[in-house]
This record gives C-alpha cells, structure tokens and sequence, in this order.
C-alpha cells in the first residue's frame, strides 16, 4: 500500500490553510529558567491560543528542581500571567494547553534523568499521538549545551520514529574553534539539518520584512550597491544597564554578545545577494556567503576600525546610575566591553568600498535598534538648503522599538524661493496593519516545528561571523583601553565619533 | 433626496477630514490603505451590522470603502456622505483612520454609477466588489461595475437561483475575472479539517482505497455540497482516483463521506461542531457559523487567482447543471 501512497495531501490549499503544524512535543532544557518563563511559554501559549499547534502537542520541562506535572502547570501559567504582553489568559485555551504540560526533575549529568526523559516521551507519544516528534530546546548555560546532547544520544532519544531536532540558544560559543567543537559536539547525535540555532533578531518581522523590501520591489535594488550608497549605520542600543546579568555579561561584552551574532546577521540580511528562491538553503546560502565576504582585520586595521566602550556612573533624569563596575556581579576590574563600534568592509563586486557602521551597546541614550542606508548626495547643489541640511537620503529600517521605514528625501519649503527642507515620509509596521504581529518567539518556535530553518543561523554562518570577530576579540585583549569610557545616558565613546569623522561621516542619533 | 453627486467634491471632503484629523491631536494620524473596498448592499440589509462588519475589516484590510445602498425603484436620486473610520492599535498613540463613502442609489440610477466610482477608487491599488444584492448581479448595470473591479465577491447561496449563480460564476472565470463565492469560504474549515486528516501518514496511506464521495445536503447548503463534492473529487483525481461524486439530499444540515473497503472518513456539521470520524473514531471541534466578518476577511487577504477554487468552480458548475437536470 505504500507504493501506491501520494507523496503530497492533495487536500492541502496552501492560499487558505494556515500552516500545517505536526503533533510534537518540545522538551524543554532550563525549564525554569528566565528565558522560559519570559519568553517561550508566553510564545507557545499564543500560538495555542490562535490555534496555531496540533491537537496533540505537548511540553516537557526539565530542570533540576523537583516538581510535580501540576506544580510545572501552576508555575507556566504564573509566567504566562505574568510576561504574556498582548495576550490575555483564557481560562479555557490554558486548561487544554496544561493538558499537554509535563515535568521531569534531574541533573542534566545524570544518566538517569534521560531514561526518565524517554519514558515520559514513549508515554506522551502513546496518549497524544505526536508521531514521535520531538524538539529538544536548550534553554540553559551554553557550557550544557554538550552534555545534554551527549545525554540525548546516549539514551537513544536523538532518533525516533518521528523528526528529532535540536534548538541552542546563542552564544554559540565564544570563538571560532569552540564553535567548531560546539558544533562537533552536537552533530554526534544531530545532523547539522537538525540543529536550529536560534537568534531571535531574525525571526523580528523588520528583519523579515527587509527581504520583502529588497526583494520584493523593484525600485530599491538597483540602487542597493557601491554607486548610490554612501555608507549604512546598524545601531542596536540598549538604555539599560546589565540588569542582574553582570557575571554573564563580564564573560561575553557587547561584541560578542550583540555583534557577532545579530547584528552581522542583521548586515547580511542587509547586503547578502538576491536568493534564487525562498527556499531555506538558498537565503541562508546568500547570508552565508555575505558574512564570508565581510573583510577580516589585521591588527592595524582594527585600531583604526574598531572601538571599545565601557559606561560609567552618570546622573540621568534626576536619578544616579551605576557605572559597569558598580553592577551587582561585575568584577571591579573587569575590561569587558559594554559598547562596540566596528566599521566593516564587505569584499565583493556589490559592496566594496562601503563602509557598514555597527554599533551597540549598554546604558545609551535610547533603546533603538535599526538600520540607516545613507545615499551619496546630489552631484550639484542647485537650490539653497536649510543651514546645516545637505540634500543626504536616508532609509531607514527601524527594528525596534517602533518598526517601520522611514525615507528622508529633501521637499520644497512652502512660500516663495526655492528653499528645500528635509521631510520624512513614514511607514509604520505596526500600525499600519492593525493586526497583531507575531513575536519573534513565536515566528521562531513555529518554524522549527514545522521544520523550515530559513531564519536560523547554520554552522557555517556561526563560523564566518567568528572569523570576521576573532581578530578583533585578540586584538582588543592586547589593548590598553581606557575604561570608562563613556558615561551611563550618552551616545557612547567620543573614540565612536572620530572613527567615522575620518570618513567625513557622523552616527546618527536616533 | 438629490439626484446628483460629484466625486470631484466628495475627493474634496476626504482631503478635508484627512487635514482636520491632522490637526487634532499631538500624536498625529497615519493614513493606511491597500485596496478600494467596494460593497454594494440593498437598503434592506441592515446598515448597522455592515457598518460594523466594514470597520472591523479595516485593521486588517485598511481601505477607501465605497458602500453602495441599492433604493429600489422610484425616483432617480443619488447621494452621498463622507467620514472616517479610525482606531488605536493596542499600545499606540498614533490613530490610524480609513475613508469611507456611503452612496445612495435608485435603480434609476445604477447607470450612472460607474461614472462615480471610477474616480473614487485608490489609484494603483487594487479594487474588490462585495456585491452583497442578488438582484444587481441580474441588470445590466453589474457588469460595467464589476468591470472597474480586481475581484468581485459574491455568495451564490444567497441567490434566488443557485444553479444559474454558479454557472454564471464559472462563466466569469472562464473569461478571465478573479471571482469568489462566499458559499466556498464557509467550506475552508471543512476542507482544512479533512486535509489535516490527511496529514496523518498512515490515514493518506490509505487514500488509495477510497472509491467513493458521498456528499449529503439539507436545505440551504445544495452550494455547499456541490463545492464540497467538486473539490474532494478534484483532489482524488490529482493523486490518479477517478471518483464520481454522489451528492443527495437529506432532512438538514451537511454532510461529506470518502470511503472505500474498510476505510472512512466522514465530516458532518452537528450545531455549531464540525464531528469528524475516522474509522468509528469521531473528534469534535467548535464550527460557529461563519459571520460576514470572518469570511471577508479570507477573501480580501487574497486579491490573485485562486486556482483550487477555480477549479473547483468549473466542476461544481457541472454537477450543478447535471443534478438540475436529473433526478439527484
């Protein structure tokens, strides 16, 4: 009978339907971590309750407290409570959704707590039906994203009669070589097509809509290259300080934490080639190969293209706030950088030349993340402009806090003359459709359930962010740098300032 | 009641309320639209429920609406009023407002109607006819005005003779229009349901033994089953079974069967709940009946050609003609 079996269900309409969800369960690492109760199960809970999960679906957490299945339930639906921004609970839709919630207390080192893990999962398949599908997601310290693996392999639950997939958390690790062993690590159980690393920058709906933008008009493409573009900006500033994460983020600093994986993902979305299809290979074929193509520094060039930053205490709105080295976990002497400034060149035909600006940091003015792509000016200044106003165009592709696309262009000022003034024409993500948009969770989860890892970063992404990274982590471990740099409400190091004044340009404040 | 109207002055007061929101307020106003929404509705329908039927497929659908209310006959008059539908996205400041025309037609003067809309639709956006009269879709006015549209949406129940609305429908298709039936739009639950049945490996294992659709109906649902029928029918045909389906009354509601040898599947509506039963297994799930809402809000998310439905249409068309024409 399986001969004769159709490949496809001819019953499928793919302009109506929404997406086919497969029955599945997740299993949970650090189930009663931060990330989880902030972010994931507010994200499942809403695909649940826009009915976008199967019938069967099911959770499990594990973590190290003991708990029973019911104590999980009333914790999840605390959180969900709690961090659940647009979506209030519905008594209903959470009594089906803690239905399918469970629980397996243990040591992640312990063999034990797999064979548990296989026997809630052989039980689960049995009364929801899931096929034997599985998502492992790793929601716990990076130096357990090994173990736990191992841990799955060893028990035999990296293979089953359904899918089995993986989802790791970022960072991946902390240079080139321990991601390449991360990455070896993980593939003794799970294919690389396994694997889903995750990085939520990209499963934003701007950083979606920047493909739909390029490449789904025909007007800015031509202009998306060395001859009309003067040079992009990728700002990701953040207005608050550590925030009870200083002894995790002494370890890793903005270039490693913000920088090397979602702002270059951000830059290749920005700048990678046209994808033949939208197919998950060919967009991340085209992501790879632009972050291949991003110049690697030598010493030399990173003290000219690079800058560290570290805030200081300052006095902003009336109240005082700590420097770095004040926040509860940091170390007094800690040389970790809490802003990075890198100005990268991209070696190919489309980009060479180009400066591409990335920033970010801790404590800045505002929290702001997006693109600004600064065209080369008119080639004659024919009309008298605004003091201080040249005739720049600007695009600009706000990420967050409010997303959207702005066009700066110069217009006529009303009245007699012929003055010009710079006007911005505004397109509102958010409010220009009234409808909800998904967050990045969300976007993310439902796609590794349904296995399309388009928006995931694939190893060899990983490894051609590292390279581009190391030369500058090795040469900013040499440095001297004078540390702190810039007080807690600014715009960051005045170094920032001069890095872009000697290409005549200036950062933008957003 | 007047007799004539001028888009010229109606663009006027558009432009007029647009400056005067600007106005009010520090949090300013954002203009939001993506297609022309024209909805012709008889005086009878209840103004109300479209009225609110419109705004709530504004978020979603921002548009220029232009709803038409058909007097009947009597004297010649036409007329019109202007005013805006805004709202706050939850979290926002920013209001975001759509355009809306309310005209006032006789049967007197449907002719003229053309002549006012084609100024009144958004330039280079696209235009989607809700036709909601029965009755303008037999005069010779329709056809100039479903012209001006990208697509044109009506719902073949709800006419008087559904035989002739689907063949007359399918005629459309066959010469080029983009057309919908609202009568097909209540049936995606169903179809999704079955196909979600199908998604089981084991169960579409099994799609090689049937060799049977059966397609029960009860009044007001003979639309439905013909789309229902056509469609299963279609899609076993695509995998290589030739299957006729056999559509037949009965006391209510609708019913659909696939089977064949020790195989089926069979979705039925009970009340407000779609039963689904594999093999004597049944499932449940909650089936409201589909508000006016819910439907257009399908339809306008698609503004191209929808080849399953056209498909469909053709070989409904056929089963249509054919269970008029003989005994069912």
């Amino acid at each position: 009978m399986l001969d004769s079996m159709p490949n496809e269900n001819p019953f499928q309409d793919p302009l109506r339907f929404e997406r086919q969800v497969p029955e599945c369960v997740i299993v949970i690492f650090g189930a009663n971590g931060d990330l989880t109760k902030r972010k994931l199960l507010p994200a499942l809970y809403r695909l649940a309750f826009d009915r976008r999960l199967s019938a069967g679906f099911a959770i499990v957490g594990i973590s190290r407290t003991p708990l029973s299945d019911d104590d999980f339930r009333e914790k999840m639906r605390a959180s969900v409570e709690q961090f659940s921004e647009d979506t209030k609970l519905d008594n209903d839709v959470w009594a089906a959704f803690a239905r399918g919630l469970f629980y397996v207390s243990g040591d992640i080192g312990d063999a034990g707590l797999y064979q548990r893990l296989g026997e809630k999962l052989g039980q689960i398949e049995s009364d929801r039906h899931t096929g034997g599908n599985a998502l492992f997601y790793l929601s716990t310290q990076p130096s357990q994203y090994a173990p736990i693996a191992h841990g799955i392999g060893a028990a035999g639950l990296g293979k089953g009669s359904g899918w089995r997939r993986l989802v790791v958390e970022k960072p991946f690790g902390h240079d080139l070589a321990s991601a390449r062993e991360l990455s070896d690590r993980l593939h003794e159980v799970f294919d690389e097509t396994a694997v889903y690393r995750i990085d939520h920058y990209l499963g934003k709906e701007t950083v979606q809509n920047i493909l739909a933008f390029r490449f789904g008009n025909g007007i800015f493409e031509p202009l998306w290259n060395r001859r009309y573009v003067n040079h992009v900006q990728i700002t990701g500033a953040e207005e608050i300080g550590v925030e009870g994460r200083g002894a995790y983020y002494q370890e890793a600093g903005a270039l490693d934490d913000m920088i090397q994986n979602h702002l270059l993902q951000v830059m290749a979305t920005i700048a990678m080639e046209p994808c033949a299809s939208f197919e998950a290979t060919s967009v991340r074929d085209e992501r790879s190969k632009l972050l291949r193509s991003i110049h690697k520094m030598t010493p030399d060039e990173v003290r000219q293209n690079t800058v560290a930053g570290q805030y200081g205490p300052a006095r902003i709105g009336g109240t005082d706030v700590p420097g770095f080295h004040q926040e509860a976990g940091v170390d007094a002497n800690s040389r970790t950088d809490t802003y990075a400034a890198v100005t990268f060149f991209v070696d190919n035909w489309r980009w060479a030349g180009v400066p591409f600006y990335v920033r970010t940091g801790k404590r800045l003015a505002k929290r702001v993340s997006e693109i600004a792509i600064q065209f080369n000016t008119a080639p004659l200044h024919l009309f008298n402009q605004d003091s201080g106003e040249t005739s720049v165009n600007l695009l600009i592709l706000r990420i967050q806090p409010e997303e959207g696309i702005s066009l700066k262009f110069l217009s006529k000022r009303p009245g007699s003359g012929m003055t010009l003034r710079p006007v911005s024409m505004d397109f509102n993500y958010g409010s220009s459709f009234g409808e909800r948009s998904p967050s990045a969770y969300e976007t993310l989860l439902l796609d590794a359930i349904v296995g399309d890892p388009t928006l995931y970063t694939r190893q060899d992404m990983v490894e051609a962010s590292w390279s581009v990274v190391e030369p500058i982590q090795n040469a900013w471990r040499e440095a001297k740098a004078d540390f702190p740099n810039y007080a807690a409400g600014s715009w960051g190091p005045a170094a920032a300032d001069e890095m872009l004044a000697r290409r005549g340009h200036v950062w933008r404040k957003p | 009641m007047s007799a004539t109207v001028a888009p010229d002055s109606i663009l006027r007061e558009l432009a007029a309320l647009w400056t005067q929101q600007g106005q009010q307020g520090d949090a300013g106003v954002l203009r939001a639209c993506t297609m022309t929404l024209l909805v012709i509705a008889e005086a009878a329908d209840d103004a109300a429920a479209l009225g609110e039927t419109v705004a709530a497929l504004m978020p979603e659908h921002p548009a220029r609406a232009i709803l038409i209310r058909l007097q009947g006959e009597g004297e010649r008059a036409l007329s019109q009023r202007v005013y805006q539908q805004c709202w706050k996205p939850f979290g926002q400041r920013q209001q975001i407002c759509c355009e809306q025309i309310e005209i006032t037609a006789s049967d007197a003067a449907l002719a003229d109607l053309p002549s006012v809309i084609l100024p009144l639709a958004v330039p280079d956006l696209p235009v989607i006819l809700w036709c909601r009269s029965a009755r303008l879709v037999r005069r010779p006015e329709f056809g100039e005005i479903a012209g001006m549209a990208t697509k044109v949406v009506i719902d073949s129940a709800a006419a008087g003779d559904s035989t002739d609305a689907i063949v007359c429908m399918a005629d459309g298709v066959r010469s080029g229009g983009i057309l919908a039936d609202l009568a097909w739009t209540r049936l995606t639950r169903w179809r999704e349901t079955l196909a979600r049945v199908f998604e089981n490996r084991d169960t579409l294992a099994r799609l090689s033994e049937v060799d049977s659709v059966q397609v029960r109906f009860g009044p007001g649902y003979e639309t439905a089953a013909w789309y229902l029928a056509a469609w299963a029918a279609n899609a076993l045909a695509s995998v290589g079974q030739v299957v006729t389906p056999v559509i037949s009354r009965q006391d209510e509601s609708l019913r659909l069967e696939l089977s064949g040898g020790t195989f089926r599947v069979e979705l039925s509506r009970q009340e407000d709940r779609l039963v689904t039963v594999v093999n004597e297994q049944s499932n449940c799930t909650n089936l409201p009946r589909p508000t006016d809402y819910l439907l257009m809000r399908e339809e306008l998310g698609i503004v191209r050609r929808d080849a399953v439905f056209e498909r469909t249409l053709a070989s409904a068309a056929r089963l249509a003609v054919s269970s008029s024409s003989g005994p069912s």
